[in-house]
């Protein structure tokens, strides 16, 4: 069986195989797109915990996502770092505040002069994180080189992913013209000495960093003693669970509500008189992913896209593998009237649809890397290519394809060859 | 009495070589199509058979069913009722795998030439070359040579876009014949064809049936190539009309003729006493006609050979031997009065035989030479 068919076939009809991978490259794309979208949701959830330093997690057992973690007594927090297998114990403070934004572009489009001060500036919620300036809680060296700046209480760090509402000066993004501009940070005063890098996807527009001090300025309903995260860095990071239960031991924390199944049960948490959670990056990831992927609207919304895109794909697919094979469906018939088996049909049609799966899917690609870039510069949203999505992605359009072609080869498994010919 | 059957004397079953293999075998044949109350009976107990090397041709008008048969015998069509069989397989209940394996065996050639658009015409016989496994460089040598023949040698990888209709139904001939099929079926090969075109096909034809034993079954209406046909089958609604072995019907209008009662027939009416006669088998020493019975059957002897006994009251003696070709009981059918001789078999013998009814109304409507030369003249039309 030395002829190519399927290639012949393929490659035969061009007009006939553009349309194919149009209709192939279609799908795909939709279906690239709501897993992106629902990539970034996930990602959304975890970027800035990516971007902290810890192996073992403290929190509040009400905690509920990043920008409503709940806090619990900083003691904790030091009763941890007695232990000799923690190498750091740093509190860590995360919060929603209220930003104004210093030059409100809308205003300055109206040709007025803008007024840093003037009271009717933008208000913006804005995820204000506070740590220590000299023991930050970061494990990038280009954030930990930043903090030392935040030697009083009325400075921060602005994130530089901060949407263009936040009012930088250059109207787009911030820039290092916005070194030096002052504004409110919830009921206070506070200026602006450096910008870092984190971008925090779909939980906030922007972001700023401060000290402890300055954080409580920020959210006055909270204090120096009650802190939103205790991070935990350990001297061997691969005897996380061990610790955790010396912790739990320790904070007498029983075992049934520190399980790894905790986050999906807050009540038994609160239920028992604990004030304080235990969980390693694993769990906190976990836990983060299916609060935003699965507890939310959000995540199910792009799950259900991610089907519809799937269920789009295969009635396109199908309807131009069908119509594809239903022309050929004389030379098929003949082929098996000459005493070529099912087994062979099938292996020809199989070919046909997976390479027209991969051609397909090649330009797709391409334009979906394309399209992550422009969603990401445009809304902020995190999206990645990653290998896992592309080859994701090609086995579900190879299986979109296989399966559109096996259900138009029916007929001509169950018809005589001298019906349809 | 001899051993009456009811198959006709022209099917030729009982002459030749008897130890042939039957390529096909049809018997009681029912075929229907539709469902429910649309079901609609096609083919009505049809009996068919054919000899390995035979090239037989089917005929009839349109709608008589020859392609429904002819489908059946390909396996293209699942057989409903009776029997069928193929390659010595019955086809009747059988599996996939044997139907595929049976079809592997077949060389098909369609009314439909459906050739692969995305292949040459070299790659498109070549699928059936392949299938079979046929080692590649023999495969090529015989594909161009097909190709050649067929007068295709210039155009060989062209694809069936920059193929005329009669091109595309000669490259479909030669992929129905490059890998040697016992048994061919061909459905109105010709048809698309010019006079030396369908002549060098039917050539071929002939050529494999006799060189390589290939049974060949084929629908035509093109008269240009009824004379290489061993067998013609009628087909009428459904119904097998007539299945003709023309050689043996021409073996036996040649031993009509010599008899004088009907030298003067045209052949028409030769062939169709000839169609009308049945055929009787008989072992050494039986007794076929006994002297003072009743006459009913007229008889000609096809093969083997008689003794002819008269007995005159007193002893029984022979009078004389009759052998192939030669007839008796004739006497007795014209004057309406008893057998005036005993008929005994010397050997295994094949008869003839003729009713009473029909012999006399044969004499009786036996036309006019002017008649005859009317009727032969305006079916030429």
């Amino acid at each position: 069986m030395n002829t190519p068919l399927a290639w012949k076939n393929i490659t035969h009809n061009k007009a006939r195989t553009a349309i194919g991978v149009a209709g192939v490259g279609f799908a795909v794309i939709l279906i690239f797109m709501q897993i992106g979208f629902k990539g970034a949701i996930k990602k959304t959830a975890t970027q800035i915990y990516d971007a902290l330093e810890f192996d073992l997690m403290l929190r509040s057992p009400a905690y509920l996502h990043l920008t409503e973690p709940r806090y619990f007594p900083r003691s904790r927090v030091y009763q941890a770092a007695s232990l000799q297998e923690v190498e750091h114990a740093r509190p860590f403070y995360l919060g929603l505040s209220e930003w104004q934004a210093p030059i409100s572009h809308e205003i300055q489009a109206t040709d007025k002069p803008a007024d840093p001060d003037d009271p009717a500036g933008q208000w913006r919620s804005i995820i204000t994180m506070g740590t220590e300036p000299y023991n930050p809680a970061f494990k990038r060296d280009d954030i930990c080189k930043l903090t030392p700046k935040l030697s009083d209480p009325r400075f921060v760090l602005v994130d530089s992913e901060s949407k263009p509402e936040y009012g930088p000066v250059s109207g787009t993004e911030f820039t290092a013209a916005d070194i030096g501009v002052e504004t409110s940070l919830g009921p206070e005063r506070v200026s602006i000495v450096g910008l870092f890098r984190l971008g925090t996807g779909m939980a906030s527009n922007g972001a700023c960093l401060t000290s402890p001090e300055g954080y409580v300025r920020a959210c006055p309903w909270q204090t120096l003693d009650e802190v939103n995260f205790g991070l935990l860095k350990l001297r061997n990071p691969n005897s996380a669970a061990s610790v955790k239960r010396k912790l739990q031991q320790m904070f007498g924390i029983p075992e049934q509500v520190s399980n790894a199944e905790s986050f999906k049960n807050h009540d038994a948490a609160t239920l028992t008189n604990v004030d304080v959670e235990i969980l390693t990056r694993e769990e906190v990831n976990a836990h983060e992913e299916y609060r935003w992927v699965v507890d939310t609207p959000l995540g199910q919304i792009f799950q259900l896209g991610v089907y519809v895109a799937l269920f789009v794909g295969v009635a396109i697919v199908y309807q131009v593998l069908s119509s594809d094979i239903a022309n050929m469906m004389g030379e098929y018939a003949t082929l098996k009237a000459m005493g070529y088996s099912n087994k062979y049909l099938t292996r020809v049609v199989l070919e046909q649809s997976i390479l027209l799966a991969i051609v397909g899917y090649l330009p797709s690609l391409l334009v979906s890397t394309i399209l992550y870039e422009v969603v990401e510069a445009e809304s902020g949203m995190p999206m990645f290519m990653t290998w896992q999505i592309m080859l994701s992605v090609l086995l579900l359009a190879i299986g979109m394809c296989v399966a559109s072609g096996l259900g138009a080869l029916r007929k001509l498994y169950q018809a005589d060859p001298a019906d349809l010919f | 009495m001899p051993a009456q059957t009811t198959i006709p004397a022209t099917s030729g079953a009982f002459v030749g070589d008897l130890q042939l293999p039957k390529t096909v075998k049809v018997h009681n044949l029912n075929h229907y199509f539709g469902e429910g109350e649309l079901r609609k009976q096609a083919l009505f107990n049809n009996n068919l058979e054919v000899r390995r090397g035979e090239i037989v041709i089917m005929t009839g008008p349109s709608g008589s069913g020859k392609t429904t048969l002819l489908t059946l015998i390909g396996t293209l069509r699942t057989a409903q009722e009776g029997s069928l069989k193929v390659l010595g397989n019955e086809l009747q209940g059988c599996d996939r795998d044997l139907i595929v394996r049976v079809r592997r065996e077949l060389g098909f050639i369609f009314q439909a030439h459906n050739l692969f658009e995305s292949l040459t015409a070299y790659q498109n016989v070549n699928m059936a070359a392949e299938l079979l496994g046929i080692d590649p460089s023999i495969a090529q040598g015989r594909i161009k040579s097909l190709l050649t023949r067929l007068g295709l040698g210039e155009r060989i990888h062209y694809k069936p876009k920059s193929l005329s209709g009669g091109q595309k139904q000669r490259v479909a001939i030669a992929r129905g014949l490059v890998h040697k099929p016992k048994l061919i079926l061909a459905d109105e090969p010709t048809a698309a064809l010019d006079e030396q075109s369908g002549r060098e096909v039917v050539t071929l034809f002939q050529e494999l049936a006799r060189d390589e034993g290939a049974t060949i079954i084929m629908v035509t209406h093109d008269n240009r190539i009824l004379d290489v046909a061993d067998r013609i089958v009628n087909m009428v609604d459904g119904h097998i009309k007539s299945d003709v072995a023309v050689l043996e019907a021409s073996v036996i209008c040649d031993f009509l003729k010599d008899i004088p009662l009907f030298g003067q027939q045209t052949p028409t009416t030769l062939a169709d006493i000839a169609d009308q006669m049945l055929v009787h088998e008989a072992e050494p020493g039986e007794v076929i006609i006994r002297q003072g019975d009743p006459g009913d059957l007229f008889y000609l002897i096809r093969s083997g050979s008689v003794e002819v006994r008269i007995h005159d009251g007193k002893q029984e003696r022979k009078v004389a031997e009759l052998k192939e070709g030669q007839y008796f009981g004739e006497a007795a059918l014209i004057t309406d009065e008893p057998r005036n001789a005993t008929i005994v078999t010397r050997e295994k013998s094949i008869f003839y035989a003729l009713g009473k009814e029909k012999f006399r109304a044969v004499l009786a409507a036996s036309p006019t030479f002017e008649q005859e030369l009317r009727q032969a003249l305006f079916s030429r039309q």
